[in-house]
């Protein structure tokens, strides 16, 4: 049971700063995501809170216990994480055995170590494997040795950088879906480095976005998909639509999809109105057959992807096509025309 | 994320690489002090020559004549052995030859057969001429290997779909390789003439034995004419001064051609050529090659071994090979010893390590004679250790640690720097990652540079001559001491017996197949 607390961290290469006054908090037994687009310092925030890089200011803790602050950074050997890297790592010259079993030599009996492996092998479910060579193991299985030998001594947090990126697309989702079974099961607190953001909304229980060295929004996955704070923020967790609008006292929106029927009884009155940008998921547009009640749009292009599609839609008033996702088995041509509704929660950006 | 992560990037900036331990930096010291003791002792005694006696020897050893010879031999056996090796290589790599593991072997295998032992098959004959040319052909087929595995080895980096793309440009065979292939390999090819430049450099017993004026005789002849050591180790200097600028040009387009070929792709191997024309020329250049630098040797030894007028002296044949292996393997022992914390720290780029190594590849251009030369004066200062085994196998390990050094260097650097990581997040501090980790994942290569170092001492004759106590014989030496009198036959078991040995070495380290990243754990 240990929170992970992160304040005011910086990390410098030489001149250039990596993380600028980064602050963060993993609550206790929580699996978390760290997500962002490549180069913004996610993983050298996780190399550091392993003790990988000495940061050049800030404190990191492990529950009460202080790891890294400006007078004492702590080794890596001395923090008790588990840390799984982006390649498995496993040591090739090491059965599946002794790699599991690796961290265990100081105060441990042999009989003990023995269980203890025994134990992992059981918790990953490779029972039988102990005398393989990790080249003779599928990559799913080097993953859960290697999940297996960070957790043999029961870190208090497990690091983990792309732990799933070296496996093929299929094996993928099955494995990350057993390992954080697993992380969640044993309460171990986690922060998993990703830059696949399905992966962070399925697996996390909360999730940090990062850009350029800093935290920008951090919550559930419900919280920063459904309420992100711009429109760089909301791309990274999921497509979203910039619809300009114009928003006037008391609320009314006026937009391509917003306000149509009234649209010429607002613009009479020259009533103040505010400039911005309403934030659209693509999910959250309804496609009906043409009426009067909806805007109209005509059909430029459908992606097929089987489950559903992706309609590209004209509409008058936008220069920029509309990426619109509908389900089901209705059946659409380019070219024809159909109504368009907003259904989901406005989210307003003042310009 | 990609490789572009500056935390993967900038790897020194991790904690880890910024504390060395006091150990390995007095081990550093240790090593560098250790490789500066015989450029000291060499200088020492050149400085006590006076103006009248210097004057004396370059006049009447006509060095003028003796650096003209040194250097033709030199540059002309380098350049003959290139052209040799790139042939061989790339018949080796393009043409579809029948029992190609074999080939391959064989061809490297003139490296086990020491220049003088070639020599010495060469005027065993009685009727070959001895003289400047005899030298260049005898060290050309004893050095051509060098460059046949620099080649080799990276023919078979170079991307086969360039070679594809080239044809689909309309290039020919031949202008393929001019433009895509040999430009990709020229720097490795340059690392090995180098080597082969100063291999003949140091070369003492094949000059010798076909009476070429080169230093290393000069140096031989002033020594034992006089015992004058101020005048052979002012000879030795300008030999040095070459030496080291061969060294120096060598490890500069080594470092070059790494850059060439440090990206990670996958590689995919040229198709062989499988027509007929081909397979009949490749093999006739490689039988030609075989014949003359392998089979006629070898056949003449063993001629000369069976009609012995008198039978083989075991009991000498037993001694001279338990002295040859023991000397060696512990000089191979000091080379480790030695070799391990320059490489460590050379692999982690510190300031110590960096400049050990260059230490390692100066004295590297030592010849053996020079070595030899060296280590005589530093005994005439501590007299309880010269002409001692222990002083014999520390010289071997100075001459040949840069062998051993590169090749453990390399492999510790190769070890991936994620698993040391790993390591330390798994609570194992620095002496124990690198004793559990680095050291067991760096072992193959560590020991071929620590075998290395046993073949080339098995093969050392000049220095052996110079340091070896009094009643010592060593393979070498009874090969030089039969040869010298023209007893020839009686050298035959012993320059037999020293290829064999030195035979088994060869063949483990040329074996392309030993590669642990192919999972041969």
């Amino acid at each position: 049971m240990t929170t992970l607390e992160v304040t005011d961290l910086g990390v410098k290469f030489g001149e250039r700063e990596i993380l600028k006054n980064l602050s963060l908090t993993i609550p206790s037994g929580s699996y978390a995501a760290l997500l962002g687009p490549s180069g913004c310092g996610k993983t050298t925030l996780l190399r550091t809170i392993a003790g990988l890089i000495r940061p050049s200011s800030g404190a990191i803790r492990f529950g009460k216990k202080l790891v890294s602050v400006s007078s004492l950074v702590l080794p890596p050997h001395k923090r008790n994480i588990g840390y799984l890297p982006q390649e498995d790592g496993l040591f090739p010259h090491l059965t599946v055995g002794e790699n599991i079993g690796f961290a265990l030599t100081r105060n441990v009996q042999v009989l003990e170590r023995k269980a203890i492996i025994e134990e992992m092998m059981d918790l990953v479910g490779l029972n039988g494997f102990e005398n393989r060579k990790p080249h003779e193991l599928s990559g799913g299985q080097q993953t859960r040795v290697a999940l297996a030998r960070a957790l043999a001594t029961k870190p208090a947090i497990v690091l983990l950088d792309e732990p799933f990126s070296n496996l093929d697309q299929a094996l993928r989702a099955d494995v990350s879906e057993e390992v954080v079974a697993l992380l969640k099961r044993t309460k171990t607190t986690s922060l998993m480095v990703t830059h696949d953001r399905e992966d962070a909304l399925v697996s996390a229980d909360v999730i940090a976005l990062m850009r350029e060295g800093h935290v920008v929004q951090f919550g559930t996955p419900e919280n920063v998909y459904m309420q992100p704070i711009s429109a760089e923020i909301a791309e990274s967790t999921g497509d979203v639509i910039e619809l300009p609008a114009k928003r006037f006292k008391g609320g009314r929106l006026v937009s391509p999809l917003h306000g149509v029927a009234s649209r010429a009884a607002a613009s009479a009155k020259t009533q103040k109105a505010e400039l911005g940008t309403l934030l659209i998921r693509p999910e959250e547009i309804k496609v009906h057959t043409p009426s009067r009640k909806y805007p109209k749009a005509i059909i430029r292009e459908i992606h097929y992807y089987g489950h559903d599609a992706i309609l590209d839609l004209e509409i008058s008033g936008l220069r920029k096509n509309l990426r619109v996702r509908v389900g089901g088995p209705i059946s659409y041509k380019v070219g024809s025309t159909v109504g368009v509704e907003h259904f989901g929660p406005i989210r307003w950006v003042s310009r | 994320m990609t490789s572009l992560d500056p935390a993967r990037v900038l790897k020194r900036e991790s904690p880890n690489d910024s504390k060395t331990s006091p150990l390995l930096i007095i081990a550093g010291f240790m090593a560098l002090f250790i490789v500066a003791l015989p450029l000291f002792y060499l200088t020492k005694r050149a400085l006590q020559i006076d103006a009248e006696t210097l004057r004396i020897v370059f006049w009447r050893f006509k060095s003028a004549e003796i650096l003209i010879t040194t250097i033709s031999l030199s540059v002309g056996t380098a350049m003959i052995a290139t052209l040799l090796g790139i042939g061989i290589a790339w018949s080796l790599n393009s043409v579809a030859l029948p029992g190609l593991g074999l080939i391959r072997a064989l061809v490297i295998l003139p490296i086990a057969i020491p220049s003088y032992v070639f020599a010495y098959a060469w005027l065993s004959l009685g009727f070959l001429p001895k003289g400047f040319l005899a030298a260049l052909l005898v060290l050309t087929l004893t050095t051509t290997p060098y460059v046949t595995l620099a080649a080799l080895a990276t023919f078979q980096r170079v991307d086969s779909s360039q070679i594809d793309v080239a044809q689909t440009l309309g290039l020919n065979q031949i202008e393929t390789f001019r433009r895509v292939t040999f430009p990709q390999i020229r720097n490795a090819v340059a690392a090995g003439s180098l080597l082969v430049a100063l291999y003949v450099l140091s070369d003492f017993g094949a000059v010798s034995l076909l009476g070429v004026d080169t230093f290393t005789r000069a140096i031989q002849n002033t020594y034992q004419g006089s015992f004058d050591r101020s005048s052979a180790s002012i000879l030795a200097l300008p030999l040095v001064a070459i030496s080291s600028l061969v060294i120096y040009a060598e490890s500069s387009t080594r470092q070059r051609s790494r850059v060439f070929t440090s990206s990670v792709r996958i590689v995919k191997r040229a198709p062989f050529n499988r027509s007929n024309r081909a397979k009949f020329l490749a093999l006739t250049f490689i039988f030609v090659y075989l014949s003359v630098a392998l089979i006629m040797p070898l056949s003449l030894l063993i001629n000369r071994f069976i009609s012995r007028p008198k039978p083989i002296d075991v009991a000498a044949l037993i001694q001279a090979s338990i002295s040859t292996i023991s000397v060696s393997l512990l000089g191979a022992f000091f080379a480790l010893l030695l070799a391990l914390p320059v490489a460590v720290l050379a692999a982690r780029r510190s300031r110590l390590g960096l400049w050990s190594e260059r230490g390692v590849l100066l004295v590297h251009a030592l010849p053996g004679i020079v070595m030899g030369l060296a280590l005589v004066s530093f005994g005439s200062d501590f007299p309880t250790v010269y002409q001692t085994l222990g002083l014999l196998a520390f010289a071997y390990a100075i001459l040949f640690l840069a062998r051993s050094v590169g090749s453990t260097r390399t492999s510790i650097a190769k070890v991936p720097k994620n698993l040391t990581e790993i390591a330390a997040t798994l609570g194992q501090n620095r002496s124990k990652i690198f004793l559990r980790v680095t050291l067991p994942i760096a072992a193959p290569g560590v020991l071929a540079g620590t075998l290395l170092v046993f073949l080339s001492a098995m093969k050392e004759l000049p220095a052996t001559l110079m340091l070896r106590p009094t009643g010592f014989e060593t393979l070498a030496t009874e090969i030089w001491n039969n040869t010298a009198i023209f007893r020839f036959s009686e050298a035959a078991p012993y320059a037999l017996l020293l290829i064999v040995i030195a035979a088994i070495p060869t063949f483990l380290i040329s074996r392309p197949d030993r590669d642990f990243e192919k999972g041969g754990y």
